[in-house]
Parts: structure tokens; sequence; C-alpha cells
């Protein structure tokens, strides 16, 4: 393996950012976020961010393409668009999965989001093996290993004083070959995996969901929910988005945006009829989305156990409590 | 959106009460009284009309400063309107000047029907206010020009 | 506590047996030793599941205009802050007292969740700093009240505006630019506006970005527009429970906001405290002919 002190940690970052643009994990006034690295910048290395690495790929507002109105037509104005090679330092496995899912959304089925495709490309990511899990975290219970990000392009390991760096894909042996000064080989065995604390069982879940639309349950989970978009917006596998416009005279701009299946106004539709008029209907579509609906599409969990809306959620609202609930439900 | 500092002028908006400002901002005129021409003056059925976001998105589509007009206490058409603005905006001034505008972008004032040379001041008086401090970017929604 | 929370399951359970109520809102134990959340308890048996500790912390007067157009009535355990919420609640005219029961309870003082996380089991955990500048940990409107009714927690003399004023004394670009760094993280998941008793339009703007007020775009200057806008929409009807703040999902202090309108309608227009008194006349809803004129 290949290995370097974690005090030098700010060297290899100062040497990748003269090829990419790098983004680390930042802990700022009380929240935590990738940011773009600046040199001296601190990298968290204690637990993940507590905004997930998603806004990288498909940032919460988004303009899309703008339009003038020449004469009697309308003319379309094509925005900047960012290039440039970018890495991403420090992202855990539960946040890989996501990326995973957001793929399967923006990249398959014959649909594809230039946007998400073109920020998607252009980014090589290293990710960092989680040895203590949080306590929210519950990755291990939905398959994934938290010290072996699957998807990554290299291989990170936090070994106390040192860190280590296994390329998995070319991208990555580029990264590492760029750190060859930075780099000394030595053996290092994996530390053990702390214990989970939130260990809910899954299996069959997806399915059984199937009979459940009608389920008492709902309305029983949802009493509790106050309809905040806390959970959907950190959550690093919420994909839904809105499309609005901005317009100034006769010029505008088309963006979208993050929304939340908690908003009443997301099913709202023109003539003022809501499908989804209470939490209940609200609550319900989140955690359908989430097990069964995403599943039964792609047949992957729309959730990677990074537990971030059990910590957010001001009522806390418990999805690990849910899937067990769900399972007991007659 | 953007502001140009050359050409810039001030751009202030008056939100004017239809029985006393808005009038006498009319007298103004016809009192061939000048003023500068930096004002926008919109009507306002009573200075009880005007929502705190009205003013909010003033400053987010770009004016550098709001004036509040209405009837002197005790003069309101509606009795008691321009009471309730009177503590609305003793409260928003003090809240805009909390989080950074400086106190000059954000004034009320009583301003009758009559009172056409006190409108002239007061345009007069602000609009060098503003000139001085230059273009406000403070709460400016920039983020939409093409 | 322990002891009241088999008074409170006994009360529960009475409760609904004798059908004074339908349900019964009151906290039950979270995933974690240090979360209590709410719940909602319709059947005898599951009174069982009621707790109250020292992380009972979640307001739960909002939750009865969820039941305002349903039959019957609800009982709700009330702290002192929830009861205040919900005295601004009937105030408002969103709830019918007789719809209510409400059990009254005293409150020592909630511990925070985020400092307990961190400092783990059996450690001397803070109380938050909202509970520690409480003056009102008692509940005030109740049909009975749980518990000795004394206080239980020492009670500041006054409310601490010591941070809004430290920001006041700020030039005005060092005031903006405070004001941008807390809310360029804001999410906009209106966690704070659906946790707040004081927010409780029937519908609100912000679910409205169709009428082209606000917009979905997230940005400084509409998240401030947020911001702003909210802080004067509860200006006068905030009680202080700081329930906004712990909802906020990036730690953002809102309270300076509803601190900084608490301690100028305190000054311009007399002492109020939000809540403490049913029947008072709410400041924005109201004038004095003698209110101080600055805009002669």
């Amino acid at each position: 393996m290949l290995v370097a002190q974690k005090a030098k940690l700010r060297e290899i970052l100062n040497a990748l950012s003269e090829e990419y643009q790098v983004a680390v994990p930042v802990q700022r006034e009380g929240t935590s976020a990738f940011e773009l690295y600046r040199d001296g910048i601190e990298v968290m290395f204690n637990g993940n961010t507590s905004i997930s690495p998603k806004g990288m790929f498909f940032p919460q507002t988004e303009k899309m393409y703008g339009f003038k109105t020449v004469k009697n037509t309308t003319e379309f104005v094509s925005l900047p668009v960012e290039q440039g090679k970018r890495l991403l330092f420090g992202v855990r496995s539960c946040d890989m999965k996501s990326l995973d899912c957001l793929d399967q959304v923006f990249l398959t089925k014959g649909y594809i989001d230039e946007f998400y495709k073109q920020k998607r490309e252009r980014t090589v990511i290293v990710a960092l093996g989680c040895n203590e899990p949080g306590e929210t975290c519950f990755c291990a219970s939905l398959g994934l290993d938290p010290q072996k990000a699957a998807g990554a392009d290299v291989h990170a390991y936090d070994l106390g004083e040192v860190i280590g760096f296994e390329a998995v894909t070319e991208a990555g042996q580029k990264v590492l070959d760029l750190l060859k000064n930075h780099l000394r080989e030595q053996q290092f065995a994996l530390p053990p995996v702390g214990e989970f604390y939130l260990k809910p069982e899954v299996a069959g879940v997806p399915e059984k969901l199937k009979g459940m639309f009608e389920s008492p349950l709902w309305e029983e989970i949802a009493r509790k929910c106050l309809n905040c978009g806390a959970c959907t917006y950190v959550c690093p596998t919420c994909h839904c988005f809105d499309i609005s416009q901005d317009v100034r005279g006769e010029k505008g701009i088309k963006y979208r945006c993050w929304d939340s299946c908690m908003f009443g106004e997301y099913t709202q539709m023109a003539g003022g009829h809501n499908p989804r008029p209470t939490k209940k209907e609200r609550v319900r579509n989140r955690f359908m989305h989430k097990l069964n609906y995403f599943p039964e599409r792609y047949n992957m969990l729309l959730c990677t156990g990074c537990g971030r809306c059990l910590d957010v959620c001001p009522v806390k609202m418990d999805i690990t409590s849910i899937i067990q609930q769900i399972k007991e439900a007659k | 959106m953007s502001v140009n500092e050359v050409t810039w002028q001030p751009k202030i908006l008056v939100f004017a009460c239809n029985w006393c400002t808005y009038a006498g901002a009319d007298l103004t005129g016809l009192s061939r009284l000048q003023y500068p021409a930096t004002v926008r003056i919109l009507r306002v059925p009573c200075s009880g009309r005007i929502n705190p976001q009205f003013v909010l998105k003033a400053f987010q589509k770009g004016v550098d400063a709001v004036l509040v007009a209405g009837c002197h206490p005790g003069d309101c058409h509606y009795t008691t309107g321009n009471y309730f603005t009177r503590r609305r905006f003793l409260i928003m001034r003090r809240l805009m000047e909390y989080v950074g505008l400086e106190p000059e972008r954000l004034q009320a004032r009583w301003i009758s029907a009559a009172e056409a040379p006190k409108f002239q001041q007061v345009i007069t008086e602000i609009s060098e206010q503003i000139r001085a401090l230059g273009p406000n970017r403070k709460l400016r929604d920039e983020e939409w020009k093409i | 506590m322990e002891d009241l929370t088999l008074v409170l399951r006994r009360t529960a359970k009475e409760i609904l047996e004798k059908g004074e109520a339908q349900m019964v809102i009151g906290w039950e134990k979270g995933a974690f030793w240090y979360s209590s959340t709410s719940a909602f308890i319709s059947k005898p048996e599951d009174t069982e599941r009621l707790i109250w500790d020292e992380y009972c912390v979640n307001n739960l007067a909002k939750y009865l205009l969820d039941y305002r157009h349903k039959e019957g009535k609800v009982a709700v355990f009330v702290k002192g802050c929830d009861s205040r919420a919900l005295n601004v609640l009937l105030q408002d005219k969103q709830l019918k007292r007789e719809k209510i029961l409400i059990i009254g309870l005293a409150c020592p003082g909630m511990k925070d969740e985020v400092e307990a996380r961190k400092l783990g089991r059996g450690s001397s955990i803070p109380l938050y700093k909202k509970c520690r500048e409480c003056r009102y940990p008692n509940a005030l409107n109740y049909d009975f009240f749980i518990g000795e009714d004394k206080v239980i927690k020492e009670i500041p003399a006054q409310d601490d505006f010591s941070e809004v004023q430290a920001l006041e004394s700020l030039s005005p670009d060092e005031k903006y630019n405070k004001f941008v760094a807390n809310y360029e993280r804001c999410l906009r998941c209106y966690a704070c506006r659906n946790i707040c008793p004081a927010c409780n339009c029937r519908e609100c703007i912000f679910d409205r970005t169709a009428s082209g007020w606000s917009s979905k775009a997230n940005n400084v200057s509409e998240n401030m527009f947020f911001a702003l806008t909210r802080a004067l929409h509860v200006a006068g009807r905030c009680v202080g429970c700081g329930e906004c703040e712990r909802a906020c999902p990036v730690n953002i202090p809102i309270m300076l906001l509803n601190k900084k309108i608490i301690q100028d309608i305190n000054a311009l227009f007399g002492e109020y405290e939000a809540g403490t008194d049913v029947t008072a006349k709410l400041p924005l809803g109201g004038f004095e002919f003698t209110d101080p004129e600055e805009f002669m």
C-alpha cells in the first residue's frame, strides 16, 4: 500500500490542486460540507459531512439556459459551462453508493442528463474508508463496505498517523502517479471496523411494501413528521428537482433546483388539485420511493445508510425504525 | 441588474398612500417644485397596505432606497391604518439596520396632501444621502444576468 | 423525572380510558439515549411508551394544528415553552380551547442533544442555551398540572440580549457580512418554519412560488428574503422557544433575528412576553396613539 504521513496531506492536496480543482470535507460553523480546497484549509477526518457531496454533481440551484426575445421570436442563450478536471477527496462509502443511485437516475434507461454527466465525467473521486461508524450510520446493514467504497477511483484509508492509498481505476492511478514523490510503499493492515449501533434488517422490505400502499401504518408514521425538507435536502440520494425561470424584462434564465416530496407544493397541480394533500401521502411517498419504487426500477435501495436524515430530523423520524415497523406490520 | 458605477443614479422607490403623499407628490408637480428624478412612486391605498415583503422585494430587485410615506397620525383615511404602519416600520427599520442595511436606505415619513414643499424636501434629502452612500448591493439578487 | 414518567403514563391512560380525549400527545424514546421524540397515543395500552426525561425538548404545541378540524379532543403535555406556544396559537385563534386538554409540567431545562452525542453517556451534559436562559420553565395555562408546582430550575432575572447588542455595535458592512455568512448556508428546507408555533398560516407564501414572491432558487438574496420575512411575520408572536434553531440542519443562529425584534418591541412598545397571557393584545396587531414618533 502506498502511504503518506497525515501531516503531509497539505502538500499532497497542494500538488493535486495543480492538476485538479480539488474539493475536501470541511467543518464550518457547526456544520460540515465539501468545499473547494484552498491552501491551509483543514480537512475533516472525524465522521462524514453533514451536507452530502451530491451538490457537487447536482447543485441545489443550477442554471440550464438563458433566453431572450428578439423581435417576434425567442432566442436561446447558452450559458458558460465550467470545465476542467475535478477531484473529490474524502468521499465515504455511503456517498459513493449514492452516486451509483444518481448515476442510475441521470445516466441510464435512455435518459441522459447532460448537466449531471458533464460534472460526473470530469471528476475523479478519492474515497476515504470509515473505521469507526457514526452513531447514526447503518451502511453495513445495507450491504456496503464502510472501508472500501465501490465505484471510487482511489481508496484512501485513515491509518492513524498515516493515510494509505490504493488506485482502483486508471484515472485513480493517474492521481497516484502525480503523487509519486509524496508516497512510499509500506505494508499496512486495515484496522477493524467498529461496531454499528443501528442495524436495520432490510431484507424483504421492498417486496413487502408492494402490498402496503393502503396500510394504516403510514398515518401512524407520518404523525410526527413536520413536512419540512431537511431529510430530503441532506439525503445523498434524493434527486427530485423543479424547473423554474427568472425573467427580467425581455431576458430570462431557466434553472432547476432541488425540490422535496415533503412539500405541499411538490404535487400541486395547475388546477389546484393535490394528489398528496396531507403528510400521510407525502411521508408514504418518501419511504415507498426509497424502499420500493426505486428498487423495483433500478434494483437497488435509494438509501445508503449514511444516517444524515436521522441526524437532522427535528422530530427524529428514523428510517431504521420505520423499516422495522414495516417488517412488523401485518 | 448589475450596477454600472459610471452611469449610476440613485433609484428610490416611494410607497405613497393614495390619500396623502400621492396627492402631495401631485401638488409638488403642480406647484412647479422641482425634485430629483431619482424616485419611482408606487401608489398604495394606505401606508398600512405596505407589507415588509414589498420593501424586501424592492431591495432584491435593485432599488437603492425605499421611502414609506403616508398620512400624519390622526389623519388616516381609514382612521388608524398609519398607526399600524408606524409600529411595523419602527420594527422593520431597526431589523434592516441590524442585518447591515444603512439606515438611510429605508425611511418612513408622514407627508400630507398639502405638504408639497415637504415632499420636495424629503425626496431631495434622501436622494443626496443615497448619492453619497452609492449603489446598494445588499440583499440584491444579482444571480440572473445573462 | 422517572417517577413523573409513571404519573404521566397513568394520567394519559386515565384520559384515554375515560374518553376525555381521543389522543394524547407526549414524548417517547427515540433511537438513542439522548433522543426523545413526539408520541401520539390513542390506545390506553400504548401509554407505556410515554416518557418524561431531560431530552423531551420537542415543542408539541404545533402538532395540535393537525387535529384542529378533527372530531373530539386532543390531550397534550406542555412544558413552559410549549405552554407559551399553545397560548400564541390560542391568541391567533388557530385552536379552540375546549378541544384541547392541557396537562402542564414543570420543566427542569432540557439537555443539549448535540453535546450529549459529543460527550457520551454518563458525562455531565449541559442544558440547551435556550433552556438556561428560559424564564418560564413551568406550564402557564393548563387543565391540570403534573408533579410539584415549584421552581426546579434557576430562573434568570431578565432576558439575555447580549448577543444581539454585540451585533448591533458593528458597522453596517460587518453586520451584513455576518448575516450573509449565516444565511448562505441555508438549505431552505423550512424546518424552522414548520416547527415554529408562530408560523401557523394555512398557506405560506414560500409554498406559493408560482405567485412570484419567492423563488425556489437557493441564493443569498432569496435566503435572506425568507429569513427576514419570517422574522417579521413572527414578530410579537415568537415565544423564544428556540425550536427553529434546534431544527436547523445547518446550525443558523435564527434566534438572533427573533431576539432583536423581541428586544425592540420591549423598548418601543413596552415589555411584552409573547404567550404568557392569552388575553394580551399582540404588539403588532394593534397600536397606541402614544407610540414613539420617528417619521415626522
